[in-house]
């Protein structure tokens, strides 16, 4: 974002000036180059050989996908069937029979079969365990330990072996057990962990009251990331004692248990949220807003922000009433509409990018302010997927890649976070029912 | 006669073992530049696997987080929506804007092996502090940075919270029912999936720097974590079209939704197989429609038209059901079912206490509460709540002399030219009014005189 001479607008008196502004900019370029390529680079786990068994899985089946990212030597064993979770897909659209979901995780993965219903597939896979480092078991709980393949025998047959278990209530504890039969899905996981609960307006007519689904796979993104932090953390424990481990994740708890917030609400109020629409339970305004020609997002949180947006809006009349952090929260929703009705009102008056430009304008000055005093409202556009696409920012960090799919381009989000020395990479999908079986079994001595 | 499976596992991951089990990240430390929720839970996350976390605040002043808490209440005068961030950490309260606190944290930096900020981008830069200074003084440090779009870049920097994350990433349109029932993805999604992201990234640079003993730089974006968990970029390149919000059915499955029961109760089904399509038939008892050709395989199912006919037929059959026993059927034929869950059954499900993501802990300061505990059960390093917050400054004697060497002398100096400080009277920063500090062994630590 340029402000109109095209020099940089900032928001901090700290950045401002000759020698920071010379600063910042050679950082800039330094960076560009450091991280903006992965030549000739290394990648943390290139010694690291993965087996992903899962089956219908998604958690799973990412995590071995942010793994293969880091580098790991990733092998996806399927039944002669191959993985259900090949056919997940967005109204039964595909790209040659695979739908986007698979298409995105199958990240530098080999794509091999084994049948494990006959005594050479488990012994394949055995010879395939004594040479892996991680194995991923996103398989019904318990079932590989009944086919001889589970953490215990695992152990045994390659010492110093990270276990990730993925599964909705995990391989331990009450409900593992008395659940192991229910498969994961994002929406049923997204729902044991109460986040729907949290979503939607009480007062819309049904079903629009009903508790809403986040529209994205927040529990099984965060059940992934969360493995494989897991996973690295008991790696490192590894590479200093030699040691491996099992690790459990329960991908529907995975929202409520790192976000923590449900606990600590149940736990102190005795009692549950009640869904608030679009206000937030501790700031205001933290929301989406209808402006003149489309939606803004608006976040003015602290007592300094609101005056700051109420000099914007020329609304001081308000201050009085609504001075204070304690004014504005959701405890009386009802009074907190009344703040709302006359933001609403101002909002509508303006487009889109005069909210960005006033509050951008306003926060910049403000930050010069030596007693920060003043504030820092801030307003954006509430952008689609397909706005988003037109931000040149994105494309000058690579942001997004063509992914070659066997053949077809397809647009995917690059790997993230950024690292200098050890990017994460998407090299290939190659994703075939048994794609890679002829390189795998004669590099890991497999009974064909 | 084999163990049963979960008489096996229940044993690796027993609770009461956990105290005398060891620390993976142990010897690990880490400089804690963060503040908010972003970057105060990459090092949660550290701190909880046994890294030593060192948190810096500005004296007086401290996170300003400390003092955001849903309704505004608080407990024993602190928000437990701030404590919950910041497990086993230790607090030093340092005046970065004097020369001699720069220093400080130089020092500190120096002897960490991890530091982790999130300010806006650029500013440790500018302040001295950044990647390029302290990478010359301790290479083999791993430095985080977070920040909404990254370090470098046109927008680098633009401001960004949670919310507006949510919004520069395209999710914000995503969740309710089009335009205008949209909703925000709450407890701040923004900044949590960012987090777990940004632990990974430093995770991943441990293992590396135990093969070279090289540092590196880490860039974590908000938005770009949340571009990463969206197939819309994906299916807008297949299809040409946007992929629109779709209330509570997920459009990669069907039947799917969140529905009410006899009972008033609402459960969620979401089908993504064929085989678990069968196995809702028949706990339906409609295997007459298993040879339907609308519904007979999953691409077909899914298409929109026929998706929307097999979510009517569930909705009708759920209203004629009790909650409980959906979800007895969906164990016995091996569907996924799940309740919808409330805060208040969360913080008393007895699983994620035997899980320990909701643990009981007693608080040397604070005493008894109940905590969201770890996300990530490990058998042989698992995590844990060692302690919970403290006011600001609390560990400078500690820190100054156990990690710096520094004498109590040179220490109270620091003290009187105000380059160190402590916690100012605010709620949020004070410590809890029962709390006698005069007899607290940390905050009058001498070295040389623990038990």
């Amino acid at each position: 974002m340029k402000a109109e001479k095209g020099k940089d607008q900032v928001f901090s008196r700290h950045l401002t000036g000759k020698s920071a502004s010379e600063h910042l900019s050679n950082f800039n370029k330094l960076l560009a180059g450091l991280m903006g390529s992965s030549e000739g680079k290394p990648e943390v786990l290139d010694d690291t050989t993965v087996i992903e068994i899962s089956h219908a899985n998604f958690p799973a089946l990412i995590s071995a996908s942010i793994l293969g990212e880091f580098g790991a030597e990733v092998i996806k064993v399927e039944p002669p069937d191959g993985d259900p979770a090949r056919k997940v897909s967005h109204y039964g659209i595909n790209v040659e029979g695979i739908g986007i979901p698979f298409l995105m995780e199958s990240r530098n993965k080999q794509h091999i079969t084994l049948d494990l219903k006959t005594g050479k597939g488990i012994e394949n896979l055995k010879k395939l365990i004594t040479q892996s480092d991680i194995v991923i078991d996103g398989m019904k709980p318990g079932f590989l330990d009944s086919l001889g393949v589970g953490y215990q025998q695992c152990a045994e047959l390659k010492p110093g072996l990270v276990y990730l278990a993925v599964s909705p209530y995990g391989h331990f504890a009450s409900k593992g057990k008395a659940f192991s039969n229910i498969p994961d899905t994002d929406l049923t996981a997204q729902s044991e962990a109460g986040y729907p609960a949290l979503i939607g307006n009480p007062e819309a007519p049904e079903p629009y009251n009903y508790p809403v689904k986040a529209g994205v796979w927040a529990a099984s993104y965060m059940s992934a990331a969360l493995a494989v932090s897991g996973a690295l953390t008991a790696l490192f424990y590894k590479r200093r004692t030699g040691e491996g481990q099992m690790v459990d994740i329960a991908s529907y708890d995975a929202i409520s248990s790192w976000q923590g917030y449900s606990t600590i609400w149940g736990a102190n109020f005795r009692m549950p949220r009640a869904r608030v629409g679009n206000f937030d339970w501790s700031i205001f305004p933290y929301g989406y807003y209808e402006a003149k020609d489309g939606f803004v997002t608006i976040a003015a949180g602290s007592d300094q922000d609101f005056r700051g947006l109420l000099k914007i809006f020329k609304r001081w009349d308000l201050e009085e009433d609504w001075e204070f952090v304690f004014d504005r929260i959701t405890d009386d929703v009802d009074k907190l509409k009344e703040l709302e009705t006359e933001f609403k009102k101002e909002i509508v008056q303006h487009t889109r990018k005069e909210l960005v430009q006033k509050t951008l304008a306003y926060s910049q000055k403000a930050a010069r302010d030596k007693l920060r005093g003043k504030g820092f409202p801030i307003a954006v556009e509430t952008l689609t997927p397909k706005e988003v696409l037109n931000e040149e920012h994105w494309k000058v960090r690579k942001s997004f890649v063509e992914a070659d799919a066997g053949g077809t381009k397809i647009k995917m989000p690059s790997p993230a976070p950024k690292l200098s020395d050890t990017p994460l990479r998407l090299k290939k999908i190659e994703c075939g029912l048994g794609a890679h079986n002829k390189q795998v079994y004669k590099k890991f001595g497999l009974n064909e | 006669m084999k163990q049963d499976y979960f008489t096996y596992t229940d044993g690796l991951f027993d609770r009461s073992k956990i105290s005398e089990k060891p620390e993976a990240l142990k010897g690990i430390r880490v400089l804690d530049l963060t503040h908010i929720i972003f970057g105060s839970v990459i090092s949660k996350w550290l701190a909880l696997f046994g890294a030593e976390v060192i948190k810096v605040e500005e004296p007086y002043e401290g996170d300003a987080w400390r003092m955001a808490s849903y309704w505004a209440k608080y407990w024993k005068d602190s928000s437990p929506f701030f404590q919950c961030l910041h497990p086993n950490k230790q607090f030093v309260g340092i005046d970065l804007k004097t020369p001699k606190g720069k220093e400080l944290v130089l020092e500190l930096a120096q002897k960490a092996d991890v530091v982790v900020e999130n300010f806006r981008a650029g500013l440790t830069e500018a302040w001295g502090i950044g990647y390029t200074t302290i990478s010359k003084i301790n290479p083999k440090v791993i430095y985080v940075s977070c920040s909404g779009y990254g370090q470098w870049g046109p927008l680098r920097f633009f401001p960004s919270w949670d919310l507006i994350a949510q919004s520069m990433s395209g999710v914000a349109q995503l969740t309710g029912f089009g335009e205008k029932q949209t909703y925000k993805l709450p407890d701040y999604y923004g900044d949590f999936m960012p987090g777990i992201f940004g632990a990974m990234g430093a995770l991943g640079a441990l293992n590396q720097r135990e093969k070279t003993g090289k540092g590196q730089f880490i860039d974590v974006s908000q938005v770009e974590v949340l571009f990463r968990m969206m197939h819309h970029w994906s299916y807008m390149d297949v299809t040409g079209e946007d992929l629109p919000c779709t209330g509570n059915v997920d459009p990669t499955m069907a039947p799917s939704g969140i529905f009410k029961t006899q009972d008033e109760q609402f459960i969620s089904i979401a089908i993504a197989t064929d085989e678990q399509f069968t196995a809702l038939l028949k706990a339906m008892d409609r295997m007459d429609l298993s040879q339907d050709p609308r519904f007979r395989e999953t691409f077909e199912r899914l298409k929109p038209d026929r998706a929307d006919a097999i979510c009517e037929i569930v909705e009708a059959w759920v209203k004629k059901k009790q909650g409980s026993d959906i979800i007895a059927l969906a164990q016995e034929w091996g569907f996924p079912a799940a309740p919808v869950m409330d805060d208040l059954q969360i913080a008393n499900d007895e699983w994620r206490r035997e899980r320990g993501s909701v643990v009981e802990f007693e608080d040397d300061m604070y005493g008894k509460g109940t905590w969201p505990g770890t996300a990530a059960a490990l058998e042989k390093t698992p995590g844990r709540i060692k302690s919970l917050q403290r006011p600001i400054g609390y560990h400078n004697h500690y820190v100054l002399q156990k990690v710096l060497n520094l004498s109590k002398e040179q220490i109270r100096e620091l003290e009187k030219n105000h380059v160190i400080g402590y916690w100012g009277n605010s709620i949020g920063q004070r410590p809890p009014a029962y709390y006698d500090m005069s007899k607290d062994p940390i905050v009058n630590f001498t070295e040389g005189e623990e038990k």
